[in-house]
């Protein structure tokens, strides 16, 4: 046997069991899917959540404002790759009407991304009373998407 | 003198105008406190603001909306004045017909004369549309009108919470506690029924799981953990503007919308008092959770 054919049968042998190996992993998978793309929601709650506490309150932070929008922005990005996989059962809010409409859905993303543009312009112009306003558009376009694509909180996975 | 007579008889002249006909600028804000009158309009149908045909599904079966804009023939353009505040205030319309409680005249009696005809101004400064009402399908008896005046006598008038002692004087509780009771009838959504559909008083605003449409309207007392105990008076604020929870989630359904075309309106200082006076009333621990038997909506 000369090193070419070992090498090679190391490297097939690998293969093989890299494979093996990903079948069940595969198959577990929907979960860490339907996971990936709450956490990449949440995340949106997260910083939608610290605008408020500015705002609320007025905290001497206004310009915070900037960068939680520019963060909503980006996330929303990846709502198109995060949500891309069609699982509708499970642990997830997730309406399959998703997949039967994805360019509405990607379209619905984008339309949020814009308005979380505008809020970070509008924080960086430093006018707070065109904030409140900027926010409460952001907030229209989260509740845009959720009305068509999320499940009511009465079939939430979270109310199970 | 004379200056003083003309300035009185001003006066005098601009209350009595004021009377007679209700002022359509301050109607709107009005109707943005009772928030914005959603059931009105069929928006999921694609329906003509307040023109009715929006399907409310009730445990009792499917009530229809009606017309409330000022068309004569289908809407309510030919109501008078006393004919609109007798539907708002006691649930009765032109010719004595009894309205079902589905429309929420409980809460809108506590409403002031003077608001009640600037509301209507407001109401009939909007464009008239031509929709005829469509029936309820509802099931007997609850569909029945003749035994209305019955259960108005058995559920009404609506009790509210009687304020904390050291509550009772304060301009922003009373404030509070109009928007609440009169104009944003939160109670209609948040206080659970009885099997006639009667707002169980005793558990004022602590959740209800056959909302309107079948929603699940959650718990506002201040409990902890079950009901808002865990809410700053801000954020309760916040929600009635922006429609966030304190988690950066935001509500859905029928109080989205309240906020959108309502609530969401209102001065600061009005949604201050709303969350001033749900700080007063009874803590319930009550967790609303959705009846297996009654699932999802529509
Ligand atoms: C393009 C559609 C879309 C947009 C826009 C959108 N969401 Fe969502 N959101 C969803 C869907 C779908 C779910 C349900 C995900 C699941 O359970 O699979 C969800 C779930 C959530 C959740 C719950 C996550 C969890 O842990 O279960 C939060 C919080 C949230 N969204 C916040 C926001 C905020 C804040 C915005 C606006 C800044 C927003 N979303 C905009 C589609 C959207
Ligand atoms: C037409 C029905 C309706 C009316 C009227 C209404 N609500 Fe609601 N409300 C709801 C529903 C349904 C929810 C649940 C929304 C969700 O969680 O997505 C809700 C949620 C809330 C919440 C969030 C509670 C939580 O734990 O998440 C608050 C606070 C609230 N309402 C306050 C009020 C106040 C104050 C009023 C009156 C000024 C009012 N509501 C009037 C239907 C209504």
């Amino acid at each position: 046997m000369n090193a070419a054919t070992r090498m090679f049968m190391v490297l097939s042998l690998a293969t093989l069991f890299t494979l093996a190996a990903g079948i069940p992993l595969y198959a577990q998978n929907d979960q860490a899917f339907i996971t990936y793309r709450q956490k990449v929601m949440s995340s949106n709650g997260d910083n939608m959540a610290a605008i408020g506490e500015i705002m609320k309150s007025s905290l001497p932070m206004g310009k915070n404002i900037v960068t939680h929008a520019a963060n909503i922005e980006q996330t929303m990005l990846l709502a198109a790759s995060a949500f891309e996989k069609n699982i509708s059962a499970g642990a997830t809010d997730s309406k399959p009407e998703i997949w039967a409409d994805w360019k509405k859905f990607v379209s619905l993303a984008e339309a949020a991304a814009d308005k979380a543009s505008t809020l970070s312009k509008v924080a960086m112009s430093g006018d707070m009373a065109a904030v409140g306003p900027a926010v409460k558009a952001l907030g229209g376009a989260c509740g845009d998407c959720h009305k068509e694509f999320r499940k009511p909180k009465e079939e939430s996975y979270k109310n199970k | 003198m004379r200056l003083f007579a003309c300035l009185l008889l001003f006066a005098l002249f601009a209350s009595v105008s004021a009377l007679a006909e209700g002022d359509a600028t301050r109607g709107e804000y009005l109707y943005r406190a009772a928030g914005g009158c959603g059931c009105h309009t069929d928006r999921a149908g694609g329906g003509a603001e307040l023109a009715g045909g929006r399907a409310m599904k009730t445990p009792f079966g499917t009530f229809y909306s009606t017309n409330i804009t000022a068309d004569a023939e289908t809407g309510i353009g030919r109501w008078s004045d006393e004919d609109f505040i007798a539907a708002m205030t006691r649930g009765v319309a032109p010719h004595g017909r009894h309205l079902f409680p589905v429309f929420p005249y409980p809460s809108f009696a506590g409403m002031t004369r003077a608001d009640l005809l600037d509301l209507k101004a407001y109401l009939f400064a909007q464009p008239a549309v031509r929709q005829p009402n469509r029936p309820h399908e509802v099931w007997p008896p609850f569909g029945w009108r003749w035994p209305l005046p019955v259960w108005k006598w058995l559920n009404l008038p609506l009790s509210v919470p009687t304020l904390p002692p050291a509550r009772r004087d304060d301009p922003l509780v009373a404030r509070g506690s109009y928007l609440v009771n009169a104009l944003g009838h939160c109670a209609e959504c948040h206080t659970p029924r009885n099997l006639m559909g009667g707002l169980r008083n005793g558990l004022f605003l602590a959740g209800s799981s056959d909302g309107p449409e079948g929603e699940l309207a959650p718990n506002i007392t201040p409990h902890k953990p079950t009901g808002l105990g865990g809410w700053s008076a801000r954020d309760i604020t916040w929600l009635l503007e922006s429609g966030f929870k304190p988690d950066g989630d935001d509500v859905q359904g029928l109080m989205a919308e309240s906020i959108e075309h309502g609530y969401g309106h209102l001065t600061l200082q009005d949604r201050d008092a709303i969350a001033a006076y749900l700080g007063t009333i009874p803590a319930v621990d009550r967790k609303v959770s959705k009846s297996s038997k009654n699932k999802g909506r529509k």
